[in-house]
Protein backbone atom coordinates (compact mmCIF):
# COMPACT_ATOMS: atom_id res chain seq x y z
CA UNK A 1 0.00 0.00 0.00
CA UNK A 2 2.88 2.33 0.85
CA UNK A 3 4.52 1.54 -2.38
CA UNK A 4 1.15 2.35 -3.99
CA UNK A 5 1.27 5.31 -2.78
CA UNK A 6 4.46 6.74 -3.08
CA UNK A 7 4.53 5.76 -6.83
CA UNK A 8 0.88 7.40 -7.65
CA UNK A 9 2.45 10.61 -5.49
CA UNK A 10 5.66 10.33 -8.15
CA UNK A 11 3.37 9.82 -10.67
CA UNK A 12 1.67 13.69 -9.63
CA UNK A 13 4.79 15.60 -9.57
CA UNK A 14 6.37 14.42 -12.45
CA UNK A 15 4.75 16.11 -15.19
CA UNK A 16 4.94 19.03 -13.05
CA UNK A 17 8.98 18.81 -13.13
CA UNK A 18 8.86 18.05 -16.72
CA UNK A 19 7.33 21.41 -17.43
CA UNK A 20 9.01 23.33 -15.04
CA UNK A 21 12.09 22.15 -17.18
CA UNK A 22 11.32 23.54 -20.06
CA UNK A 23 13.89 23.82 -23.11
CA UNK A 24 16.81 23.87 -20.96
CA UNK A 25 18.55 20.76 -19.95
CA UNK A 26 20.24 20.21 -16.71
CA UNK A 27 22.78 18.34 -16.35
CA UNK A 28 26.20 17.97 -14.60
CA UNK A 29 29.15 18.35 -16.87
CA UNK A 30 30.55 14.98 -15.90
CA UNK A 31 28.09 13.40 -17.07
CA UNK A 32 28.41 15.07 -21.36
CA UNK A 33 28.42 12.32 -23.63
CA UNK A 34 30.77 14.47 -26.39
CA UNK A 35 30.04 16.45 -29.55
CA UNK A 36 30.92 13.62 -32.00
CA UNK A 37 28.33 11.28 -29.92
CA UNK A 38 25.64 14.18 -30.21
CA UNK A 39 26.61 14.54 -34.13
CA UNK A 40 26.10 10.92 -34.37
CA UNK A 41 22.70 10.52 -32.31
CA UNK A 42 21.54 12.98 -34.79
CA UNK A 43 22.43 11.24 -37.81
CA UNK A 44 21.14 8.11 -36.94
CA UNK A 45 17.58 10.43 -36.68
CA UNK A 46 18.41 10.82 -40.22
CA UNK A 47 19.82 14.50 -39.62
CA UNK A 48 22.14 16.63 -41.56
CA UNK A 49 24.25 18.45 -39.39
CA UNK A 50 25.11 21.73 -40.19
CA UNK A 51 26.06 23.32 -37.13
CA UNK A 52 26.28 22.01 -33.25
CA UNK A 53 27.17 24.01 -29.67
CA UNK A 54 26.54 23.64 -26.57
CA UNK A 55 23.60 26.16 -25.41
CA UNK A 56 20.83 26.46 -22.05
CA UNK A 57 23.00 23.12 -20.88
CA UNK A 58 21.79 21.27 -23.92
CA UNK A 59 23.57 20.02 -27.17
CA UNK A 60 21.64 22.21 -29.86
CA UNK A 61 21.95 21.09 -33.34
CA UNK A 62 20.92 22.98 -36.32
CA UNK A 63 20.32 21.38 -39.65
CA UNK A 64 18.19 18.99 -41.84
CA UNK A 65 15.72 16.08 -41.45
CA UNK A 66 15.22 13.30 -43.66
CA UNK A 67 13.16 14.77 -45.55
CA UNK A 68 15.05 17.87 -46.26
CA UNK A 69 12.99 20.39 -43.86
CA UNK A 70 15.29 22.79 -41.43
CA UNK A 71 15.86 21.81 -38.20
CA UNK A 72 16.76 23.05 -34.75
CA UNK A 73 16.97 20.72 -31.82
CA UNK A 74 18.00 19.95 -28.44
CA UNK A 75 19.48 17.15 -27.07
CA UNK A 76 20.15 16.69 -23.70
CA UNK A 77 23.73 15.93 -23.31
CA UNK A 78 23.91 13.04 -21.24
CA UNK A 79 21.23 10.41 -22.40
CA UNK A 80 21.43 12.61 -26.27
CA UNK A 81 17.44 12.25 -26.06
CA UNK A 82 15.80 15.04 -28.14
CA UNK A 83 14.16 17.78 -25.87
CA UNK A 84 12.45 20.00 -28.52
CA UNK A 85 12.52 19.82 -32.21
CA UNK A 86 11.21 22.61 -34.29
CA UNK A 87 10.90 22.53 -38.31
CA UNK A 88 11.35 25.82 -40.47
CA UNK A 89 13.01 29.14 -39.82
CA UNK A 90 8.97 30.23 -39.14
CA UNK A 91 8.38 27.08 -36.57
CA UNK A 92 11.85 28.30 -34.67
CA UNK A 93 9.58 30.94 -33.10
CA UNK A 94 8.55 30.59 -29.67
CA UNK A 95 5.16 29.58 -28.76
CA UNK A 96 4.20 33.13 -27.43
CA UNK A 97 5.62 34.93 -30.33
CA UNK A 98 2.58 33.05 -32.38
CA UNK A 99 -0.68 34.70 -33.21
CA UNK A 100 -2.09 37.61 -31.93
CA UNK A 101 -1.93 37.23 -28.42
CA UNK A 102 -1.63 40.34 -26.46
CA UNK A 103 0.54 40.67 -23.48
CA UNK A 104 0.80 43.07 -20.29
CA UNK A 105 4.01 43.56 -18.61
CA UNK A 106 3.35 41.65 -15.99
CA UNK A 107 4.79 43.93 -13.07
CA UNK A 108 5.12 47.50 -12.81
CA UNK A 109 7.81 48.97 -15.13
CA UNK A 110 10.84 50.22 -13.58
CA UNK A 111 10.94 53.76 -11.92
CA UNK A 112 12.41 55.76 -14.70
CA UNK A 113 10.73 59.31 -15.85
CA UNK A 114 9.75 57.66 -19.26
CA UNK A 115 6.60 56.38 -17.76
CA UNK A 116 3.67 57.38 -16.35
CA UNK A 117 1.75 56.32 -12.99
CA UNK A 118 3.61 53.02 -13.29
CA UNK A 119 1.51 51.23 -15.51
CA UNK A 120 2.82 48.56 -17.53
CA UNK A 121 2.98 48.58 -21.56
CA UNK A 122 0.58 46.84 -23.22
CA UNK A 123 2.42 44.73 -25.74
CA UNK A 124 1.29 42.97 -28.99
CA UNK A 125 2.90 40.61 -31.56
CA UNK A 126 1.51 40.41 -34.64
CA UNK B 1 16.85 76.61 -21.57
CA UNK B 2 14.73 74.00 -23.41
CA UNK B 3 16.40 71.21 -22.03
CA UNK B 4 16.38 73.36 -18.26
CA UNK B 5 12.63 72.76 -18.89
CA UNK B 6 11.97 69.24 -19.65
CA UNK B 7 14.54 68.45 -17.01
CA UNK B 8 12.34 70.28 -14.72
CA UNK B 9 9.61 68.65 -16.53
CA UNK B 10 10.87 65.20 -15.83
CA UNK B 11 11.78 65.65 -12.17
CA UNK B 12 8.21 66.97 -11.87
CA UNK B 13 6.96 63.55 -13.32
CA UNK B 14 9.43 61.61 -10.69
CA UNK B 15 8.34 63.79 -7.80
CA UNK B 16 4.45 64.45 -7.93
CA UNK B 17 3.48 61.85 -10.88
CA UNK B 18 -0.33 62.37 -10.04
CA UNK B 19 0.36 65.66 -11.26
CA UNK B 20 2.72 64.77 -14.68
CA UNK B 21 1.06 65.06 -18.57
CA UNK B 22 1.51 61.79 -19.86
CA UNK B 23 -0.39 60.79 -23.11
CA UNK B 24 -0.38 57.37 -24.65
CA UNK B 25 1.42 56.35 -27.15
CA UNK B 26 1.66 53.36 -29.84
CA UNK B 27 5.00 52.23 -30.91
CA UNK B 28 4.85 49.68 -34.03
CA UNK B 29 8.12 48.23 -34.48
CA UNK B 30 7.97 45.69 -38.19
CA UNK B 31 10.40 43.68 -39.07
CA UNK B 32 11.58 42.48 -42.74
CA UNK B 33 11.75 38.52 -43.71
CA UNK B 34 15.57 37.97 -43.19
CA UNK B 35 15.16 34.72 -42.54
CA UNK B 36 16.27 33.78 -39.25
CA UNK B 37 14.90 33.43 -35.50
CA UNK B 38 13.36 35.54 -34.03
CA UNK B 39 15.12 39.26 -32.96
CA UNK B 40 15.84 40.34 -29.77
CA UNK B 41 14.93 44.45 -29.64
CA UNK B 42 15.53 46.62 -27.27
CA UNK B 43 13.38 49.98 -27.51
CA UNK B 44 15.42 53.22 -25.76
CA UNK B 45 15.72 56.89 -25.18
CA UNK B 46 18.34 58.95 -24.68
CA UNK B 47 18.05 62.64 -24.31
CA UNK B 48 19.53 65.62 -25.95
CA UNK B 49 23.13 65.05 -25.20
CA UNK B 50 23.06 61.40 -26.43
CA UNK B 51 22.77 60.26 -22.84
CA UNK B 52 20.89 56.97 -21.91
CA UNK B 53 17.42 58.14 -20.40
CA UNK B 54 15.54 54.52 -20.17
CA UNK B 55 14.36 52.11 -21.63
CA UNK B 56 10.87 51.37 -22.86
CA UNK B 57 10.79 47.45 -23.87
CA UNK B 58 13.43 44.78 -24.21
CA UNK B 59 12.01 41.88 -26.24
CA UNK B 60 13.80 38.73 -25.71
CA UNK B 61 13.81 36.71 -22.40
CA UNK B 62 17.38 35.50 -22.41
CA UNK B 63 19.92 37.51 -20.42
CA UNK B 64 23.23 36.00 -21.64
CA UNK B 65 22.15 37.41 -25.37
CA UNK B 66 21.31 41.21 -24.12
CA UNK B 67 25.02 42.08 -24.52
CA UNK B 68 24.45 41.27 -28.37
CA UNK B 69 22.13 44.43 -27.94
CA UNK B 70 25.12 46.43 -27.47
CA UNK B 71 24.20 49.68 -27.86
CA UNK B 72 21.57 49.38 -25.32
CA UNK B 73 24.09 47.20 -23.12
CA UNK B 74 26.87 49.68 -23.10
CA UNK B 75 24.19 52.61 -22.32
CA UNK B 76 22.31 50.58 -19.63
CA UNK B 77 25.70 49.27 -18.09
CA UNK B 78 23.71 45.93 -18.96
CA UNK B 79 21.75 46.63 -15.90
CA UNK B 80 18.89 43.81 -15.80
CA UNK B 81 17.17 46.46 -13.28
CA UNK B 82 16.90 48.09 -16.32
CA UNK B 83 14.06 45.84 -17.98
CA UNK B 84 12.53 45.04 -14.68
CA UNK B 85 8.45 44.52 -15.93
CA UNK B 86 9.00 45.61 -19.46
CA UNK B 87 10.43 42.34 -21.04
CA UNK B 88 8.76 40.18 -23.49
CA UNK B 89 9.34 37.43 -26.00
CA UNK B 90 11.27 38.04 -28.93
CA UNK B 91 9.98 39.14 -32.34
CA UNK B 92 9.67 36.83 -35.04
CA UNK B 93 11.04 37.35 -38.94
CA UNK B 94 8.00 39.58 -40.89
CA UNK B 95 6.34 40.47 -37.79
CA UNK B 96 4.97 43.74 -35.81
CA UNK B 97 5.88 44.30 -32.18
CA UNK B 98 3.09 47.16 -31.01
CA UNK B 99 3.30 47.80 -27.83
CA UNK B 100 1.48 50.62 -26.36
CA UNK B 101 2.34 53.41 -23.06
CA UNK B 102 1.90 56.06 -21.26
CA UNK B 103 4.87 58.55 -22.04
CA UNK B 104 5.36 61.74 -20.61
CA UNK B 105 4.60 64.65 -22.33
CA UNK B 106 7.76 66.46 -21.77
CA UNK B 107 9.91 63.71 -24.33
CA UNK B 108 8.50 65.23 -27.11
CA UNK B 109 9.86 68.17 -28.67
CA UNK B 110 12.79 68.35 -26.22
CA UNK B 111 15.32 66.37 -28.29
CA UNK B 112 14.99 62.69 -27.60
CA UNK B 113 15.53 60.23 -29.48
CA UNK B 114 14.61 56.33 -29.48
CA UNK B 115 16.19 54.02 -30.66
CA UNK B 116 16.03 50.32 -31.26
CA UNK B 117 19.22 47.99 -31.19
CA UNK B 118 18.19 44.54 -32.84
CA UNK B 119 20.15 41.09 -32.53
CA UNK B 120 19.32 37.56 -34.26
CA UNK B 121 21.19 34.15 -33.25
CA UNK B 122 24.06 33.43 -35.94
CA UNK B 123 23.61 37.20 -37.81
CA UNK B 124 25.15 40.21 -37.26
CA UNK B 125 24.10 42.73 -34.78
CA UNK B 126 22.09 46.06 -35.49
CA UNK B 127 23.01 48.14 -32.74
CA UNK B 128 20.98 51.90 -33.71
CA UNK B 129 18.45 49.87 -36.05
CA UNK B 130 16.58 52.88 -36.23
CA UNK B 131 17.02 56.23 -33.99
CA UNK B 132 13.82 58.14 -34.25
CA UNK B 133 13.62 62.19 -32.83
CA UNK B 134 10.43 61.89 -30.52
CA UNK B 135 8.65 64.60 -32.16
CA UNK B 136 5.26 65.90 -32.07
CA UNK B 137 5.67 66.71 -35.99
CA UNK B 138 6.95 62.47 -36.26
CA UNK B 139 4.18 61.27 -35.03
CA UNK B 140 2.17 58.36 -37.57
CA UNK B 141 5.53 58.71 -39.74
CA UNK B 142 6.77 55.73 -40.83
CA UNK B 143 10.41 55.26 -40.98
CA UNK B 144 12.85 52.57 -42.43
CA UNK B 145 15.24 50.67 -40.01
CA UNK B 146 18.95 49.34 -41.18
CA UNK B 147 19.13 45.79 -40.84
CA UNK B 148 16.24 43.58 -39.10
CA UNK B 149 13.66 46.49 -38.93
CA UNK B 150 11.29 46.69 -41.90
CA UNK B 151 9.75 50.16 -40.56
CA UNK B 152 9.11 51.92 -37.22
CA UNK B 153 5.89 54.58 -36.45
CA UNK B 154 4.75 56.00 -33.07
CA UNK B 155 1.19 56.93 -32.97
CA UNK B 156 -0.46 59.16 -30.44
Amino acid sequence: MKTLLIAVATLTVLPTAWALAGEDCHVGRGTWQPREAAVQAATELGWQVEKIKADDGCWEVKGRDAQGRRIKAKLDPASLQVVTLRHGERQEVRERDRGNATTVAPSSPPSNPLFQNGTPPVVRIN
Amino acid sequence: MKSILAALALTTALVAPGLAMARPVTLTTTLNNYGGDGAYLVLYVTDAQGAYAGTLWMAGGKSKYYEHLSDWYRAAGGSLAQIDGITGASVGAGRSLEITLDLADALFDAGYTLHADAAVEDMRDSPNDIAVPLTTAGVGQAVPGRRYIASFRFDM
